[in-house]
């Protein structure tokens, strides 16, 4: 009883910790949001099954070890493991972050993961800063939550000298005529560090702050025009100047690298002069995105404001029984941030009408799945709705067996809607690659394919359903030539035959105007390309290693290479036998994939898989699999998703324990 | 989706994880007592003929690209046009047979030595190191058939190095190697192979993968009657 009560109060604290949920700290322009769930991952796995599992084990050993202290259990490193964990990342023009947000249940056992941590850490209330040794990366703190930042620079940016002049950054290239461009340069430099105390320099940061250093916030501007101006002086005069508070770790970690640059700077010679130029400004830029991770982060732990949650399309991404999510904002957006850095190849406009990206792991006790969505724009997705409005032909499933089936996969678009909206697709993806002035070219490209083809004479031949099947496997005896000797090893060439294990496929697509598919058949006899037999045809190809057949009935076309199901077709004795999951997957979804991997075991010989020891390999892998299932959902709304799915086997009490024993005898 | 995708579909799902293949390779030798001779030399993939067929319609297979049937037509003729030009080598003939995929190549000597020099140089020009040090000889005073094989350690590291799956090539592949002679055969220092009920040939077979690993060597002093 005792144990219930605490088990339900437990869960209400859970509940109650949503409410604190960090997800809030995340700002709404986050780009990228990657979230695990502590929750749904431990309910799989208890943390004291964790710690004595071989990751867990294993885990624990190494940070012990390198940590030279001992932990016993995942909870040692003080992390609220009921809660989620986040990544994000922030793009701008000028800086790019990767933040992670972590949920502390003991801040204490957290420092404890620090050595030295009395050096290291700075406090100021209850937040908690540390510096990481080369002043790329800072891991803030306070009793509640964790944060990680770590910033890039983008040399793009500064590569426009109207922007990084304003930052007291040039851009450097040894091609350049050097002395003009330092000169120049200097000039622009010193202008704007000498006025250090200056006001200007504050409206100057403001005016081209980075994204995230809120104008309001004027206790970060102080902060970050003060940083500015004792960075600059340590690195001309080499000396430490009365540091404030928050820059001395920077000093200290950057006093080395800056005298190192000094110390090269003797002799005339151009090349060194340069190398030293560019360590200096290397070194300007570092301390720019220190400054600017220092004020993000600051902003993450002392200010409102408007969280990723507020984003439709993030919070419609979600679903509480993830174990795991990733949310990506937008396709259209993530290229055009990256085309400036793929210089003139990067037109704008490219993979235009995808938005957001989306996809989710889940763990249960009969399998992995992993769900994907891509929002589409609406033209986007009108046009896929009309290109999915197609079912498969229901009579296909009269020739699935599952008791043998491998495997299956079935297809179905409708055909005139997919011709007719390709072209529109295409221009509406790739019309900006090719440029503006191409658009005419494209219209008139456009419209001839259109009138070149008859969308609805070719849908009628081929309406766009497909279905491709494995009903199993069959041995069949091959001739082969080998040779024999006599008493006087004189060679003598003999025909043998061995048996040979081929899959049994069958494949089938809907035609109801057979007109043209008749005219081929009569043109494949009269040049001997084919031979028929009864309603079912061979094609002779010599090249070809297996046999193929096929043949036309009641609107399906048929192309398999066991004669014996052709027949069976042909006469209405197929032995079909579709469980009611598969007839759902094949009938329910325009795509749909399946591996059956337990129906092939032991199927084949072992001669023919390379001896006993790669057999019962082969066959031991094969079954452990489950069932592989792939297929695509509806669309609704404006989103087309995809599902993956793989069982788990018997035996096994959920997919993460399934995943950890794998993991524990592929290190083995 | 057309012919050739189903295809590929087919042989990638199912043909290509167990590519395991059986073939033979045969080298036959009569030597004339005075030191002249004939070779036929024979690789016979035959008993894997639906797995070369299909790989065949590949255009790689576990990251090796597959030649073309012209591509091995060509190469076989190269080398024909090479032994042609050979010193001491006449008499050069190739066959081969696209259905049961087997190919011969036989010519004559002058001098058995004269087959170590055209192995060299062809490995030479093909940049290929050598995998073991092999030579025939034969003395026509003592009567003495010579074949020295010693398999290089390199060849077997080498050959460790491959993916299991590219090994399993190997596994039922056989070597043969027929020695005719024109005198009886009075003694041979392999114990791995035949003689055979004439007393005119000796026979020894072996599993090419034993032949890597240096598990069986072929190296053989055969003494005749004089």
């Amino acid at each position: 009883m005792k144990k219930i009560f605490i088990a339900i109060s437990f869960l209400l604290l859970v509940k109650l910790n949503y409410a604190q949920d960090l997800v809030k700290k995340i700002p709404a322009n986050a780009f990228t949001v990657a979230t695990i769930k502590g929750d749904n991952v431990f309910k799989l796995m208890f943390v004291k099954d964790f710690n004595e599992s071989f990751v867990g084990k294993k885990l624990l050993a190494e940070t012990s070890k390198s940590l030279d202290k001992n932990f016993s259990s995942i909870e040692d490193f003080g992390i609220n493991l009921e809660k989620n964990i986040y990544y994000f990342n922030q793009l701008s023009d000028s800086i790019t972050y990767n933040c992670f947000l972590i949920p502390l249940k003991d801040a204490a056992k957290f420092e404890n993961l620090i050595s030295d941590k009395d050096k290291k850490i700075r406090t100021n209330g209850d937040i908690r800063t540390m510096v990481l040794p080369d002043s790329t990366s800072i891991i803030k703190w306070n009793n509640n939550m964790m944060y990680f930042v770590t910033g890039s620079i983008k040399s793009t940016f500064f590569a426009d000298s109207a922007k990084s002049v304003k930052y007291g950054i040039k851009d450097i290239r040894y091609q350049n005529s050097y002395d003009v461009l330092t000169d120049s340069a200097v000039v622009a430099v010193d202008s704007a560090y000498t006025t250090t105390d200056a006001p200007i320099e504050i409206t100057e940061m403001a005016s081209i702050p980075p994204p995230y250093v809120s104008p309001q916030n004027t206790k970060t501007h102080k902060k970050t025009t003060k940083t500015k101006g004792v960075v600059k002086k340590s690195s001309k005069k080499k000396a430490v100047v009365k540091p404030k508070k928050k820059i001395k770790i920077i000093e200290e970690t950057m006093a080395e690298e800056v005298y190192a640059v000094d110390s090269v700077a003797d002799g005339n010679d151009k090349y060194d002069e340069y190398q030293k130029e560019r360590a200096e400004q290397d070194l300007k830029k570092k301390q720019l995105a220190f400054v600017w991770m220092t004020a993000q982060a600051d902003k993450i732990f002392n200010s409102s404001y408007e969280s990723i949650e507020s984003n439709k399309s993030y919070s419609a991404s979600l679903d509480n029984k993830a174990i795991a999510e990733i949310w990506v904002a937008s396709l259209q957006d993530v290229y055009n941030s990256i085309s400036p850095e793929l210089g003139t190849y990067g037109k704008s406009g490219l993979m235009k009408g995808y938005g957001s990206l989306s996809a989710k792991l889940f763990m249960d006790d009969k399998s992995f799945r992993i769900s994907t969505g891509l929002e589409l724009a609406k033209d986007q997705a009108d046009a896929y709705k009309k290109i999915m409005n197609r079912k498969l032909n229901k009579k296909f499933l009269n020739y699935v067996n599952s008791d043998k089936a491998i495997g299956f996969m079935g297809y179905s678009i409708d055909t005139k809607a997919y011709l007719e909206e390709f072209p529109k697709l295409m221009k509406q993806t790739y019309g900006a690659f090719l440029g503006r002035n191409m658009e005419e070219e494209i219209e008139l490209g456009t419209d001839l394919f259109s009138i070149l083809l008859d969308e609805e004479a070719v849908s009628k031949v081929i309406k766009g359903d497909a279905l491709f099947v494995i009903n199993g496997l069959n041995t069949k005896d091959v001739t082969y030539t080998s040779y024999e000797y006599d008493d006087d090893y004189n060679q003598k060439e003999v025909t043998k035959t061995k048996k040979e294990t081929l899959p049994d496929f069958l494949f089938m697509f809907s035609s109801e105007d057979n007109r043209l598919m008749n005219k081929l058949i009569k043109y494949g006899i009269n040049k001997n390309y084919v031979t028929a037999n009864n309603n079912i045809y061979k094609i002779e190809a010599k090249k070809s290693p297996i046999d193929i057949y096929f043949m036309i009935k009641d609107g399906i076309v048929f192309l398999g290479n066991s004669l014996t199901e052709m027949k069976s077709i042909n006469d209405k004795t197929f032995k079909s036998g579709i469980t009611k999951t598969h007839k759902t997957l094949l009938a329910k979804n325009n795509f749909s994939f399946l591996f059956n991997a337990k129906n092939l075991v032991g199927k084949v010989p072992t001669e023919e898989i390379g001896g006993e020891e790669t057999a019962k390999k082969f066959n031991e892998t094969l079954g452990k699999m489950g069932n592989v299932y792939m297929k695509s959902n509806p669309i609704k709304g404006n989103l087309v998703s995809a599902d993956i799915s793989a069982e788990i086997p018997n035996g096994h009490e959920n997919a993460l324990k399934y995943l950890f024993t794998l993991i524990e005898n592929a290190a083995k | 989706m057309n012919l050739k995708q189903v295809y590929k579909l087919v042989l990638f799902a199912f043909l290509i994880p167990i590519l395991s293949s059986c073939f033979e390779v045969v080298e036959e030798i009569s030597m004339r007592n005075d030191g002249t001779g004939d070779v036929v030399l024979t690789i016979n993939l035959s008993q894997s003929k639906t797995k070369v067929a299909s790989v065949m319609l590949l255009d790689s297979v576990q990251g090796y690209k597959v030649p073309s049937k012209q591509k091995i037509q060509q190469e076989l003729n190269e080398a024909v046009t090479y032994l042609k030009k050979s010193k001491g080598i006449s008499n050069v003939k190739s066959t081969s047979d696209f259905n049961n995929y087997i190919a011969t190549v036989s010519f004559s000597f002058k001098d058995v030595s004269d087959i170590n020099n055209i192995t060299r140089n062809i490995l030479t020009q093909q940049k290929i190191k050598a995998t073991n040090t092999s030579s025939y000889t034969f003395n026509k005073a003592t009567k003495t058939f010579l074949r020295k094989y010693q398999p290089l350690n390199t060849a077997k590291t080498e050959f460790n190095k491959l993916k299991s799956k590219d090994k399993a090539v190997f596994n039922g592949a056989t070597y043969t190697s027929i020695y005719r002679f024109e005198s009886l055969v009075t003694s041979t220092s392999n114990p791995a192979s035949n003689v055979s009920k004439s007393k005119k040939a000796v026979m020894l077979k072996s599993n090419i993968m034993d032949l890597i690993n240096g598990k069986t060597n072929v190296s053989n002093q055969i003494l005749l009657s004089k």
